[in-house]
C-alpha cells in the first residue's frame, strides 16, 4: 500500500513531508530508503512544497507541432512576472489529447486541452492567485462504433450469457480464437492464447489486469473507451477473470485521465450494485474483487512488468523477461494483463460470434481495431476502422492532410516505429516484403497504398501501434527526431545502462547537431547506438527508444545535411542501422 | 505449484533440505544440454541456492553465464555478483540466444537446445557490448578521493579486456555534476564515479540487511542513496564497509585505514595491497576493502620446529602457504577411551560433559577436545601441508570453534596470516570460494574421521586406523545445514548414516499432542544408524516402526559427515568391532526410546534445546528461590565498566532459573559471523572481546539471538564543533558494542556473581543447569 499510502500523504500536504514519510516508515516497518526509492520515482510525487499554482504543457508529437515550446516560453514569462513561488511552469509528457493540442496539466489535477497561449496564461494567474478552476465538460455521449454491442441496450449480456452456458470456458475462447483478436496494446499477442495459458497455470492464485495507462504519445482510444463505454472494459475483465480462475484484477489507470477514473468509478458502483464483481458473482459462486489503481505517472508504466512492480509497491521498472507474467506476473502469480481496448472488443466478439470480427476486417487482414489519429490532419481523433486499411484511406477518413500541404512522414506507432516517408525506396524494404507485396515494376513503395495491419508493417520493418501522427512537408524531421527521443530520454526508468545512458547520449548528441556541431562520424555513431539500443535494453522503451532518429538517417538522409559542419561534408551519410 | 504440494527431502550439494516435490523435481530432473560458441554443454537445470532476502534455500534455475562458466567460456560480467539476485542492468553479459534481441546471460535461464554466440563468435554481440562500454566511460570520472586506493576499476579493466581505450569513449561527456558526498567518516561517494550497477544497494540490503542505500530520481537523472537521500554520514549507514567493496569503480571506497593490530604479531611483516592482491587466491577482491582493512593480512615467517597454532586454542586467522612445508598433529588419546554405556537423557548429557572438558574431567577424551589446554604429543603428524593446500586454520576463522590440530612447522615456512573478515570476503569471491570449499571439505572429512571416537576406539594398530579412514574418506561427503533443517523424518526411507562434526542435531518422536523431544547430539555423535541396521541379528523385533525411528532437526549451523547407508553396512561387515559399538549405541537408544514413550512427564530438554542453552559455555543464572531482586548484580556490572551494565536482571526463564542477558559465551557464537573488521574474538578464557577497533556497525548485536550485546557512545578523544552553539567544541562519540567480558573480581568470579548477597547468580555452562533442575526434580 506504499503507493497509495504516499499518494494520501500528498493529497493531505500537497507534497512528501519528510516526518511523514518517517512515520510511514515506523508504522509499516517498510525501510526509508524503499519508501524514498518510491517517492523519488513517479512524477506524481513531490518532495518539496509546490508552489501556489503549477502549470505543465505537454511536450510531445501534436503538442509540440502545434507550438508547445513556444507556449511554455511565454507561460515562463508570466512566471518571471509573478515570481517562482506563486507559479511553476514546466514541461510533461504527453497526456493522452493529442486531438487537441495544447494540453496542459494544472494543479496536478485538472486537465485542459486545446489551449493556446493565451488561455495557459489566463488559467496560470487563476492557479497562482489559488481561485478555483474551470473544468472543460468531457464528452459523455456513448461511442456508436462496432466495439459497442449496446447502443441503448442493458451492458454485460456477454457475461450473463456465458453464465447461463455454466461458465463453459470454451463458449469464450473459441470464439476469440476465431476472432483473431491480438492485444491492442502494441505487442499483438493473441489474447485467446495468453488467457489460456493462464487458465491452464497451475497454482490458485491469479490475477487480472487492466493496462489503462494509455501514455503513448499520439494514443488516446483507450481514453474515449473508458470516458464513454467502461461497462466495456469491466465485462472483458470479469469475463478473464472467470475464464482464467482468477479472483482479483486491478485496473491500472494514469492519473491524468480523471474525467475517465470518474466515469469508471461510476461504472464499478453500478457493477457491483448488479453483482456483477464481488463475492458470488451473478450467483456463480465465483469471486470477482476488482480494484483501480491509479498510477503515481510514467509513461515506462505501460510497460507491463512496470506496472506489476508499481502494484507491488516497487519502483516501476521493467522486469527482465522470461518470466512471462502469464507465467509469474502480479506477486509471482499467473497474470492475464490486457489494453483496455482489447479487453473492450470481447462482449462485442461474444456477442456476434468470432467470425464477425474476423471477417470484418479487410484485403485478408482479420478484425477491426481503435486508431488515434493527430498532428497535421484536418479531423484528428479516435477512428474505428478495419485491420488491412491503406495509409490512403485512414488519412482520408481523418479528412487527410491540411489544403496546400503534402504528406512529408507518418508515425505509425507514435514515436516508437519511427517516421516512415511518403515513397520509401525498394533497396530500403525487406526483400521478402517488396517480392510477396510490391508489383514486379516497383521502384518505390508508396507509404499511401501500405496496407495497415500487423503482418504487413511488420514485414516492411515498420511497427504498428494505435497512434497515427502526420508530419507535412513543411515540419523539420531531425527537430521532430530531437523531441521524440528526448520523450524517451525522459522517460526512460533508468535501470538498464543502454536505455539510461543510451537515450541521454542520443539527446546530447542531436541537440550538438541541431546547433550545426554534428559531423559524420556523429551520424555513424547514432547508428551503433540504436541498434545497441535495440538489442541490449531490457524494456520495449530503451529498445525503440532510437527509432524516430535512425528512421530519420535511414529514411531522410537529405534531411540531415544541413545540419552537419561544412568541413564533414564530404560524402553522403551511410544508411543508419535501423533495429 | 499447488498449495499443498508434497515437500521432499532433497539432499544436494551437501544441504539437506525440504522442498516442494516440483521444485526437487527440477533440481533432480535431467539435465540441460546447450551449445555455447560451438561447444557442447550439459548442466543442471536448477541448483540450489539461499534466497539473499529471505535465507531460504531454494532451486535457482540454471543461467547461460551458470553454463558459460562450466564451460570455461569468458563472459563479461560487471553488475552480476554470485551472491547477489542478478539484476541484468548493466547488459555487459549480453549474448545471442536466437531472439529478436540479446539476452543477458546472468538472468536468462537455459533451454534444451539453446544456441548461445558470445563475443567470441558473434560480431552483434561483441559491437554491442563494445558500445555499452563506452557508454559507461563517457560518464565515468576517477574517484575525487583518487589519493585513496581503489585500483580495481572493474569497468576499466572489462574495456581493455575488449581492446578499448578508458580514456577515448566517442560519447559526450555528461555535463551533469551528480555531486559527491563526504559526511561519512568512514567511506567517500562519488557519484559521479558511480554507474548504477545496484551491486551496493544489494551489497548493503541483501547481504548485510542494513537497509540504508536505494536508488532515487529516474532515468538519466537518478543515482543512489542513503535513507530520505541524507548524506551518508547522517543516514542510517553503519559503516560496515560491505557496499565500498562491492563497487566496481571505486564510487563508493574508503576514507581511512582500520587499525587492527596484527601487524603487531611477533615477526608480522606488513604486506603492500599490490602484493595482497597479486596473490591468486585474493584474484578479485576489492581493492578498497584491502586497504580499509590494511593489516588484517600480514606474512610471518617461522623456522622449523615452531609451533603456529595448537590444538584447542581458539583464534580468528587463517594461513595462507607461501613457503616451505609443515606438519599436523592431532592429540592422540583416542585409543583409551571408555565406552560404558549411558542411560536416560541425562546419560547423553554427561557424555557430552566429558568431551566439553571439564577441571574435574579425566584426560581421556571421548574425541576431539572442544576447549581444553594443548600439549603437543610426541605421535606421528597425521599429514604435511605445503603450498599446494593453499590455506590452513581457515576451519577454526570460519566455524569459530576451537583449533581441531596442532600446526609446527618442518622447514622454514613463509605464511600470510589473514583475519576472519579477510576470509569472509574471501569466501565471497568466485575464484577464492572454489579453492577454500576443496580445502575444506577435504580436510574436515579427514579430520572428523580420525577424531571420532566410535571409529577411532576401535583400532589399536596406526595403520589399520590409516587404512580404514581412507578407505571411508572418498566415500563419505560433507553436508551443511542452517538452523531447523530437517536431516530425516521418523518413518522415511532410510538412506544415509550421518557422523555430527559441528553443531547440534535433536531427535524428536511422534507422539500424540506433539513432539517428543528423545535428546539431542553434538559434535563426535552419529546420527541415523538404526534404521540402517535392521538386518542385524542383534536388533530383530527391537524397532516397531518402518524406517527411521525418530526424526533429526539441526539446532544451528550443522556439518555433518555423511555416509551411504550402502557404505555403512559394508563397513559394518568389515570392521567387526565398529559393528559391535553401533550395534551397542542402537541398543541404547532404542531401550531410552522404550523409557522415554513410558515416561509421558514433562521433559525440561525441550525447553532447554529451544532456548539454544545447550551451546551455553558460560551462563549467568539467577536462582529465583534464592534472589530477592536486589540488583546489586546490575550495579557491581556497571561499576565494573564505566558505568555502564552489561547484563539485565531479566530474560527467558528455566524452570526455577533466570537467565540473565548477559553473554553466554556460545559455542557457535552468532556474533562473531559478518563483523566488517573482525573486531569480534573469544578470549583466552571463555569470554568475547570486543577490540578497540570496532566501528560499531551493530552487526554483532544484530545477530545475538539472545540480545546480549548493547551499542553504547563513547568518546573517541576527538571533538569537533558544536552545531548547536557556534564556536563551542563537543566531543565525537562512536557507537562501540558492548558485552560482558567474564570479569575477574576479588575471588575469581565476575563481579556480578561475587556481588549478589543471596547466592543466587551462577555462572555456570548450560548442561550444568540442566543437571541442577534434573537434580532438583
Amino acid at each position: 500500500m506504499l503507493v497509495q499510502a504516499l499518494r494520501n500523504i500528498q493529497e493531505q500536504f500537497g507534497f512528501l513531508p519528510r516526518e511523514e514519510m518517517e512515520a510511514l516508515s515506523a508504522s509499516t516497518g517498510v525501510p526509508l530508503h524503499r519508501i524514498h526509492e518510491v517517492a523519488s520515482f513517479y512524477p506524481l510525487y513531490r518532495l518539496t512544497p509546490p508552489c501556489k499554482g503549477t502549470v505543465k504543457v505537454c511536450r510531445d508529437m501534436a503538442c509540440h507541432l502545434k507550438g508547445s515550446p513556444e507556449v511554455l516560453k511565454s507561460l515562463q514569462s508570466i512566471q518571471g512576472q509573478l515570481g517562482a513561488k506563486e507559479l511553476e511552469v514546466g514541461g510533461i509528457s504527453c497526456l493522452g489529447q493529442c486531438d487537441a493540442p495544447v494540453a496542459a496539466l494544472i494543479n496536478d489535477h485538472h486537465v485542459y486541452r486545446g489551449m493556446n497561449a493565451e488561455q495557459l496564461a489566463n488559467l496560470a494567474r487563476l492557479a497562482a492567485a489559488g481561485a478555483e478552476l474551470p473544468h472543460q465538460h468531457p464528452d459523455l455521449s456513448p461511442i456508436p462504433w462496432r466495439i459497442n454491442p449496446y447502443q441503448g441496450k442493458a451492458p454485460y449480456e456477454a457475461l450473463r450469457q456465458f453464465v447461463a452456458k455454466g461458465l463453459d470456458a470454451n463458449s469464450v475462447l473459441k470464439p476469440l480464437e476465431d476472432s483473431g483478436l491480438r492485444g491492442m496494446g502494441g505487442a499483438g499477442f493473441p489474447t485467446f492464447r495468453k488467457w489460456s495459458a493462464v487458465r491452464g497455470a497451475p497454482g490458485k492464485t491469479k490475477y487480472v489486469v487492466c493496462n489503462a495507462d494509455e501514455s503513448e504519445p499520439g494514443t488516446f482510444k483507450d481514453r474515449e473507451l473508458l470516458r464513454r463505454a467502461p461497462c466495456l472494459v469491466i465485462e472483458g475483465m470479469i469475463l478473464a477473470a472467470l475464464v482464467t480462475g482468477a479472483e482479483k484484477g486491478y485496473l491500472y489507470i494514469r492519473h491524468e485521465y480523471p474525467d475517465e477514473l470518474q466515469a469508471l468509478q461510476k461504472e464499478m458502483a453500478r457493477a457491483a450494485e448488479e453483482k456483477l464483481i464481488g463475492q458470488n458473482v451473478l450467483g456463480t459462486g465465483k469471486t470477482f474483487d476488482l480494484e483501480i489503481f491509479v498510477s503515481p505517472g510514467g509513461y515506462v508504466q505501460g510497460e507491463e512488468s512496470a506496472l506489476l512492480e508499481a502494484i507491488e509497491d516497487r519502483r516501476g521498472e521493467p522486469r527482465n523477461k522470461p518470466p512471462f507474467p502469464v507465467f509469474e506476473g502480479l506477486f509471482g502469480k499467473p497474470t492475464v494483463i490486457n489494453n483496455v481496448e482489447t479487453l473492450s472488443w470481447v462482449p462485442a466478439i461474444l456477442l456476434q460470434g468470432g467470425a464477425w470480427y474476423r471477417d470484418a476486417g479487410v484485403r485478408g487482414a482479420p478484425g477491426l481495431r481503435l486508431v488515434s489519429i493527430s498532428g497535421d490532419i484536418q479531423r484528428p481523433g479516435v477512428y474505428e476502422v478495419p485491420f488491412g486499411q491503406t495509409v490512403r484511406e485512414l488519412l482520408e477518413t481523418a479528412g487527410g492532410i491540411n489544403p496546400g500541404r503534402t504528406l512529408q512522414a507518418i508515425a505509425t506507432s507514435g514515436p516508437s516505429g519511427g517516421f516512415l516517408p511518403a515513397e520509401i525506396p525498394i533497396n530500403l524494404l525487406p526483400p521478402k516484403f517488396v517480392k510477396e507485396k510490391l508489383p514486379a515494376d516497383a521502384t518505390h513503395l508508396n507509404i499511401l497504398d501500405l496496407q495497415l495491419d500487423l503482418n504487413t508493417v511488420g514485414q516492411m520493418g515498420g511497427m504498428l501501434g494505435a497512434a497515427c501522427v502526420v508530419y507535412d512537408n513543411t515540419r523539420d524531421l531531425v527537430e521532430n527526431a530531437l523531441n521524440c527521443v528526448s520523450f524517451y530520454r525522459n522517460e526512460s526508468c533508468g535501470k538498464c545502462v543502454p536505455c539510461r545512458m543510451g537515450s541521454q547520449k542520443l539527446v546530447d548528441i542531436l541537440e550538438n547537431l541541431l546547433h550545426g556541431k554534428g559531423s559524420r562520424q556523429e551520424l555513424q555513431l547514432i547508428a551503433d547506438l540504436g541498434e545497441t539500443m535495440g538489442m541490449t535494453s531490457i524494456c520495449g522503451l530503451g529498445q525503440v527508444a532510437s527509432n524516430p532518429i535512425t528512421s530519420v538517417l535511414k529514411y531522410f538522409p537529405q534531411s540531415l545535411e544541413k545540419y552537419l559542419a561544412p568541413e564533414a561534408n564530404a560524402k553522403s551519410p551511410s544508411a543508419g542501422g535501423h533495429s | 505449484m499447488n498449495i499443498a504440494e508434497e515437500l521432499v527431502p532433497v539432499i544436494l550439494d551437501g544441504q539437506v533440505i525440504e522442498l516442494e516435490k516440483s521444485a526437487a523435481d527440477l533440481l533432480k530432473g535431467p539435465p540441460v544440454k546447450l551449445s555455447i560458441d560451438g561447444q557442447e554443454v550439459e548442466i543442471p537445470r536448477a541448483t540450489l541456492t539461499k534466497d539473499p532476502v529471505s535465507g531460504e534455500l531454494k532451486p535457482r534455475l540454471t543461467t547461460v553465464l551458470d553454463a558459460a562458466q562450466k564451460a570455461g567460456v569468458s563472459i563479461p560480467v560487471l553488475c552480476h555478483r554470485e551472491h547477489m539476485t542478478p539484476v541484468a542492468v548493466c547488459r555487459f553479459c549480453a549474448v545471442d540466444v536466437g531472439g529478436r534481441v540479446l539476452a543477458a546471460a546472468c538472468h536468462r535461464p537455459v533451454e534444451d537446445g539453446m544456441k548461445v554466440a558470445t563475443a567470441a563468435t558473434s560480431e552483434k554481440v561483441r559491437k554491442a557490448v563494445g558500445v555499452l562500454t563506452q557508454l559507461l566511460l563517457a560518464d565515468n570520472q576517477v574517484p575525487r578521493k583518487a589519493n585513496h586506493e581503489y585500483g580495481n576499476n572493474e569497468l576499466r579493466n572489462l574495456a581493455r579486456g575488449q581492446g578499448i581505450s578508458p580514456e577515448g569513449s566517442p560519447f559526450p561527456k555528461s555535463h551533469i555534476d551528480r555531486g559527491h558526498d563526504e559526511s561519512s567518516p568512514v567511506i567517500a561517494v562519488d557519484h559521479n564515479a558511480c554507474i548504477l550497477c545496484d551491486r551496493c544497494v544489494r551489497a548493503c540490503n541483501e547481504i548485510r540487511h542494513n537497509e540504508v542505500i536505494g536508488r532515487m530520481g529516474k532515468g538519466f537523472t537518478s543515482r543512489i542513496s542513503f535513507d530520505l537521500n541524507d548524506p551518508m554520514g547522517h543516514s542510517s549507514c553503519v559503516s560496515c564497509g560491505e557496499c565500498m567493496a562491492s563497487c566496481p569503480t571505486g564510487a563508493l571506497t574508503s576514507r581511512k585505514m582500520i587499525e587492527s593490530h596484527l601487524t603487531e604479531l611477533e615477526g608480522a611483516k606488513p604486506v603492500s595491497l599490490d602484493d595482497i592482491c597479486s596473490h591468486p587466491l585474493f584474484d578479485g577482491i576489492s581493492r578498497p576493502f584491502m586497504d580499509w582493512n590494511r593489516g588484517s593480512v600480514v606474512r610471518r615467517e617461522f623456522q622449523a620446529g615452531e609451533i603456529i597454532c595448537r590444538e584447542g586454542e581458539s583464534g580468528s586467522t587463517a594461513f595462507i602457504i607461501e613457503k616451505g612445508s609443515l606438519e599436523v598433529f592431532i592429540r592422540a588419546s583416542l585409543q583409551n577411551l571408555e565406552t560404558k554405556p549411558s542411560s536416560g537423557f541425562l546419560g547423553l548429557f554427561r557424555k557430552f560433559t566429558s568431551s566439553l572438558g571439564k577441571s574435574d574431567a579425566k584426560p581421556k577424551q571421548r574425541f576431539f577436545s572442544i576447549d581444553a589446554p594443548v600439549s603437543l604429543l610426541s605421535s606421528n603428524p597425521i599429514a604435511e601441508l605445503t603450498p599446494d593446500d593453499v590455506v590452513f586454520g581457515e576451519m577454526t576463522c570460519m566455524n569459530n570453534y576451537p583449533r581441531s590440530a596442532t600446526v609446527r612447522a618442518k622447514t622454514a615456512v613463509t605464511l600470510l596470516e589473514i583475519r576472519r573478515n579477510v576470509l569472509y570476503l574471501l569466501q565471497r569471491n568466485n575464484k577464492s570460494k572454489e579453492i577454500l570449499d576443496n580445502v575444506y571439505r577435504k580436510r574436515s572429512i579427514d579430520t572428523h574421521l580420525r577424531s571420532v571416537p566410535i571409529f577411532a576406539d576401535q583400532f589399536t594398530v596406526k595403520e589399520d586406523f590409516d587404512k580404514f579412514v581412507s578407505l571411508i574418506r572418498e566415500k563419505a561427503r560433507l553436508v551443511r545445514l542452517n538452523p531447523g533443517d530437517i536431516i530425516f523424518r521418523q518413518g522415511d526411507t532410510p538412506d544415509n548414516f550421518y557422523l555430527v562434526r559441528i553443531g547440534f542435531v535433536k531427535i524428536t518422536l511422534k507422539q500424540p499432542g506433539g513432539d517428543l523431544v528423545l535428546n539431542y547430539t553434538g559434535p563426535g555423535g552419529v546420527v541415523g544408524e538404526i534404521a540402517l541396521m535392521t538386518h542385524l541379528a542383534e536388533l530383530k523385533g527391537k524397532t516397531v516402526s518402518v524406517g527411521r525411528t525418530a526424526t533429526a532437526t539441526a539446532l544451528d549451523h550443522v556439518d555433518l559427515v555423511s555416509i551411504s547407508g550402502q557404505d555403512f553396512r559394508a563397513i559394518l561387515e568389515s570392521f567387526p568391532k565398529v559393528r559391535d559399538a553401533m550395534v551397542a549405541i542402537a541398543l541404547e537408544r532404542l531401550e531410552d526410546i522404550k523409557r522415554q514413550q513410558k515416561k509421558h512427564q514433562h521433559s525440561p530438554l525441550d525447553d532447554f534445546l529451544r532456548q539454544g542453552l545447550m551451546e551455553a559455555r558460560s551462563l549467568l543464572v539467577l536462582d529465583l528461590e534464592k534472589c530477592t531482586r536486589c540488583d546489586e548484580c546490575t550495579k557491581a556490572c556497571a561499576d565494573t565498566h564505566q558505568g555502564v551494565t552489561r547484563l539485565v536482571r531479566e530474560g527467558l526463564r528455566f524452570e526455577n532459573y533466570l537467565i540473565a542477558s548477559s553473554c553466554r559465551s556460545c559455542l557457535d557464537p552468532y556474533c562473531m559471523v559478518g563483523c566488517p573488521v573482525d573486531a569480534i574474538h573469544r578470549g583466552q578464557k571463555k569470554e568475547m572481546i570486543i577490540e578497540d577497533w570496532c566501528i560499531g556497525c551493530g552487526k554483532c548485536a544484530e545477530n545475538c539471538p539472545y540480545g546480549n550485546i548493547n551499542m553504547h557512545p563513547f568518546p573517541t578523544g576527538e571533538t569537533a564543533d558544536d552545531p548547536d552553539h557556534p564556536g563551542r567544541k563537543i566531543a565525537v562519540l562512536q557507537q562501540k558494542a558492548t558485552m560482558c567480558d567474564l570479569c575477574e573480581s576479588v575471588d575469581g568470579q565476575p563481579s556480578c556473581v561475587y556481588a549478589c548477597p543471596h547466592d543466587a547468580a551462577h555462572r555456570i555452562p548450560g548442561l550444568e543447569l540442566i543437571r541442577l533442575v534434573d537434580g532438583r526434580k
